[in-house]
């Protein structure tokens, strides 16, 4: 590795945990995973909106342009979490961790090593192979790639705005309004390579896998779960097959949005059971990036803030917006359509019979019954999420009373609820059912919203007691209790 | 002790119900084939490469023009109805190949049955249930393999590896034959896929059993429920026990699933292993794109450009949206867009150009020095129409280079006619 390519990635790294480290000066349990997996992924947006900002003129030496601006941000915000945590330190809330019994260590380790594995093979899979999936080059590499060969940046607009275009410096191609986060971090990869080397290019997604992990596993920690649990939710968050292979086969933007969107989920649970601001701020951050990512984290972006904005309100209060979103729903079925502001999305017009959005396109509103066994095989049939989708749905029942008091599971349920009501709304009542049943899509926009489910899972598991299951011996009541 | 006698009795019992269900069992089947019929490696003629004899078996060394190889046997009528279940057994065989298997009946004998991509053959014995095989029925006349660089995944150039293929057999219904191609179906190779990034479940294998997953969950589920009642476990107990089996099930899966994943890794290795990315960029599946892209972006850098000011576009065309829009990544830095996408009636600039590759819709017509979509011609439109509502002028397109599959057409100032 390069020297140049080296400190591509500590930089950001180093900006990313100082920024986390700004937000969270209370070094709960699993803080240092947490600043690390949020370091890691957020230094990695940064590193992109350095570019964006600093290197459109000099796309080819990107990196030398923002390496100095984004180092000194991380000194700046790292001076801020070093004068913020020592405040902090005499408040520290972090309680003496108790050893774990030699089976757990086993298992841990176990865990541990089975992760390693598939990262090994990812790894080699992303160094060795040319960029492989088709909207890997076609959506998101095609800008990274012309802006880095090109020298500098050049505007991606419709087609009809291409051909009318009088100076010939704008680009086009299907996929012109897609964000550009993702080719921004492969043109500042680029610039430290010097060169359009794909596999070097790709890496980031391991680093984002890699950052998911432990982004969970810390704020899991945070959120009360043992080490032992937390593992083992991390082993089978990090063993889902198509997770794994949206890592090997680099390239797709959907596990950035998952990752991101479930940092989001984390942070705002930690905001919900520990009133802690920093959290929320947190939570936010996440949450307003996701639009910068896919089209579809606009939706996500909307969901949540809907979610977790009627979540927040006073009960009277939610009384009035219920009523205000039903005179909304109302007027808009009398008049026959309605045309909203979304942001990340332009002005969408929604009738009873289609749905125009002016990025993506008209989708019209029908039920497609073959789209249902293409969801079915996709959540259940297929080897995509193992046992994933048979479980959560047991496990909200089995601990239905936990999810009644819980307010964090509460309010993760009804934004899981929510979104995945969209999804269900979009594959099975609109234009985009094809996708379902052709199987190219569906999975990837659930993958947007299986670690926020997990998530809820752990908050509803991590007080139950194994031992009488494993032991044959009666169970106990659960172990501890939350605040609702 | 009995009670923990009896729940593993009726777990076996379930687990063999649940399996014999995907397995297609014909429970009066018998447990070994009644009939089998050998069909060695060597009395197979090669009809496409190049194979010689090697004791019993086939040393395949080489494949044909087309980059496949073939080799076919011929039979005396066998019935399809007795012979539900193929083996097949090679050798060395590259994982950057795919093997299909194609027959010919005698209601038909001047057609081959569309050949069907069947099992990665491994190491070892592959077991392939003809009954969901389409076509397999009636007198079979003839029967064969034919091996060809993996679709959408393997480099053409560095597909093929000599191999030997040892034997092949066909046997009656059996316990043995129904589970055996049950196992083939669930724990073979499958390569990486463009559709793998969206769904791991859609293989090009014909005569695929039903997947895995569910009937694991139902044989834990049962197995739960029968240990739950024999064995009196109380209702608290009942859940966290269920969370463990669960877990062990999520573990076997896993398992399944990281030896499939080192198998689409080991194909990985194969290809690119020790060599320079220089060398590993050139490796695709679809050179032919890569090198019409390269020649013309040659060709551009040979030519000026008409308006100094102005930069070049391209508006590429080609037989399906995979190969324009690779063609179009391959172009960069050249501006190129997909003609496919063109919605507006003019075409306004000069130094444009139409890069037309392989089949495609767009045809050059001469006599009117413009380029024609076939596609878009409504019955009983005249051509010129078409070009004067598509076009603002016709006689603007003039061949600038072509080679081999690769056309390229410029926009220049319309010509007087």
């Amino acid at each position: 590795m390069s020297f140049a390519l080296a400190f591509a990635w500590l930089i950001p790294c180093a900006a990313g945990v100082a920024v986390y480290a700004a937000f969270d000066a209370r070094r709960e349990s699993g803080y240092w995973a947490t600043a690390f997996g949020y370091g890691l992924v957020l230094g990695l947006l940064f590193a992109a909106a350095a570019s964006d900002l600093l290197a459109r003129a000099d796309t080819a030496h990107a990196m030398a342009h923002a390496w100095l601006p984004l180092t000194a941000f991380a000194l700046i915000v790292g001076t801020v979490a070093w004068r913020r945590s020592r405040a902090r330190a005499a408040a520290s809330t972090t309680a003496p961790s108790q050893k774990m019994e030699k089976w757990k260590i086993a298992l841990f380790c176990a865990a541990l090593a089975s992760l390693a594995w598939r990262a090994i093979f990812a790894l080699r899979e992303i160094l060795l192979r040319p960029t492989f999936p088709w909207d890997a080059w076609d959506a998101w590499a095609v800008k990274s790639k012309a802006w880095f060969l090109l020298g500098h940046y050049a505007p991606f607009v419709p087609m009809g705005q291409w051909i009318a275009g009088t100076s010939g410096e704008s680009y086009s191609g299907p996929a012109w309004s897609y964000p550009a986060a993702l080719a921004w971090l492969q043109v500042w990869f680029a610039s430290a390579v010097g060169g359009w080397i794909e596999p070097l290019i790709n890496l980031p997604w391991l680093a984002l896998w890699i950052g998911m992990l432990f982004g969970h596993y810390g704020q899991w920690r945070a959120l009360g779960l043992t080490r032992m649990r937390a593992m083992a939710f991390v082993y089978f968050l990090g063993s889902l097959p198509l997770v794994t292979v949206h890592v090997a086969l680099a390239g797709y933007a959907d596990l950035w949005i998952a990752t991101i969107f479930g940092f989001a989920v984390l942070a705002w649970a930690r905001w919900l059971e520990q009133r802690d601001r920093n959290q929320l701020a947190l939570a936010c951050l996440c949450v307003l990036s996701l639009p910068w990512i896919k089209l579809e984290g606009a939706v996500w972006m909307l969901i949540f803030v809907g979610v977790a904005g009627y979540g927040s309100l006073p009960r009277q209060w939610r009384r009035y917006a219920m009523g205000v979103i039903v005179a909304i729903v109302a007027i808009g079925a009398l008049i026959g359509h309605l045309k909203v502001p979304l942001f990340g999305l332009g002005w969408v017009n929604i009738s009873l019979h289609a749905i125009e959005i002016p990025v993506i396109g008209t989708l019209a509103i029908a039920f497609h019954p073959r789209a249902v066994a293409g969801a079915v095989a996709s959540l259940f049939t297929q080897p995509n999420w193992h046992l994933l989708w048979y479980l959560a749905p047991l496990i909200v029942i089995w601990r239905w009373r936990q999810f009644h008091e819980l307010r964090a599971a509460r309010a993760l349920g009804a934004l899981l609820a929510a979104s995945l009501a969209f999804l269900g709304f979009l594959f099975l009542f609109t234009d985009a059912a094809r996708w379902a049943e052709s199987y190219s899509a569906i999975n990837r926009l659930v993958m947007h919203v299986v670690p926020a489910l997990f998530t809820m899972l752990a908050l509803l598991l991590r007080d139950v007691d194994f031992r009488p299951a494993l032991l044959g011996i009666a169970p106990k009541s659960d172990a501890r209790s939350h605040p609702a | 002790m009995i009670r923990r006698f009896v729940c593993i009795v009726v777990i076996a019992l379930i687990w063999l119900i649940v399996l014999a269900w995907p397995a297609g069992l014909a429970w009066e089947s018998p447990l070994v084939p009644k009939q089998q019929m050998t069909l060695d490696a060597r009395d197979f003629r090669v009809v496409r490469g190049a194979g010689v004899e090697d004791g019993a078996s086939l040393r395949i060394g080489s494949v044909g023009d087309d980059g496949s190889a073939l080799q076919a046997m011929p039979l005396r009528r066998v019935h399809a109805d007795d012979f539900s279940v193929l083996r097949y057994r090679f050798d060395g065989f590259p994982r950057t190949l795919e093997l299909s298997f194609f027959f010919r009946r005698a209601d038909s004998p001047a057609d081959v049955e569309p050949a069907v991509t069947v099992p990665w053959p491994g190491d070892g014995w592959q077991t392939l249930d003809l009954r969901k095989v389409p076509g397999w029925r009636g007198d079979i006349i003839e029967l064969g393999f034919a091996e060809y660089a993996t679709p959408q995944i393997a480099p053409p150039n560095v597909a093929f590896k000599p191999f030997r293929f040892d034997r092949a057999e066909l046997s009656s219904p059996s316990w043995r034959g129904s589970f055996a191609a049950l196992y083939t179906s669930w724990f073979g190779y499958t390569p990486w896929a463009l559709v793998s990034i969206s769904a791991l479940g859609p293989q090009r294998e014909v005569a695929q059993a039903p997947p895995l997953l569910p009937f694991a969950m139902l044989g834990v589920v049962l197995s739960l429920a029968a240990a739950a009642v024999v064995l009196r476990w109380s209702r608290k107990s009942i859940a966290g026990r269920a969370i463990v089996a669960f877990a062990a099930l999520w573990i076997v899966l896993d398992l399944v699933w990281l030896g499939d994943l080192y198998s689409k890794h080991v194909f990985t290795e194969n290809v690119y292993a020790g060599r320079p990315w220089s060398e590993r960029e050139q490796l695709v599946p679809d050179p032919d794109i890569a090198q019409a892209a390269a020649q013309v972006r040659n060709y551009f850098a040979t030519q000026p450009s008409l308006h100094q000011n102005l930069s070049r576009r391209i508006l590429v065309g080609a037989e399906s949206k995979y190969v324009f829009l690779k063609l179009i990544y391959e172009l960069l830095p050249l501006n190129a867009a997909p003609i496919q996408q063109l919605t507006v009636s003019r075409l306004p600039l000069n130094d444009t150009f139409v890069l037309l590759f392989g089949d495609t819709q767009w045809h050059y017509d001469e006599a009117h020095g413009t380029l024609l979509d076939e596609h878009a011609l409504p019955p009983g439109v005249s051509a010129d129409s078409i070009y004067q509502d598509r076009f603002e002028h016709a006689d603007r397109f003039e061949p600038v280079w072509e080679s081999g599959d690769v056309h390229l057409y410029a926009l220049r100032e319309a010509r007087q006619r």
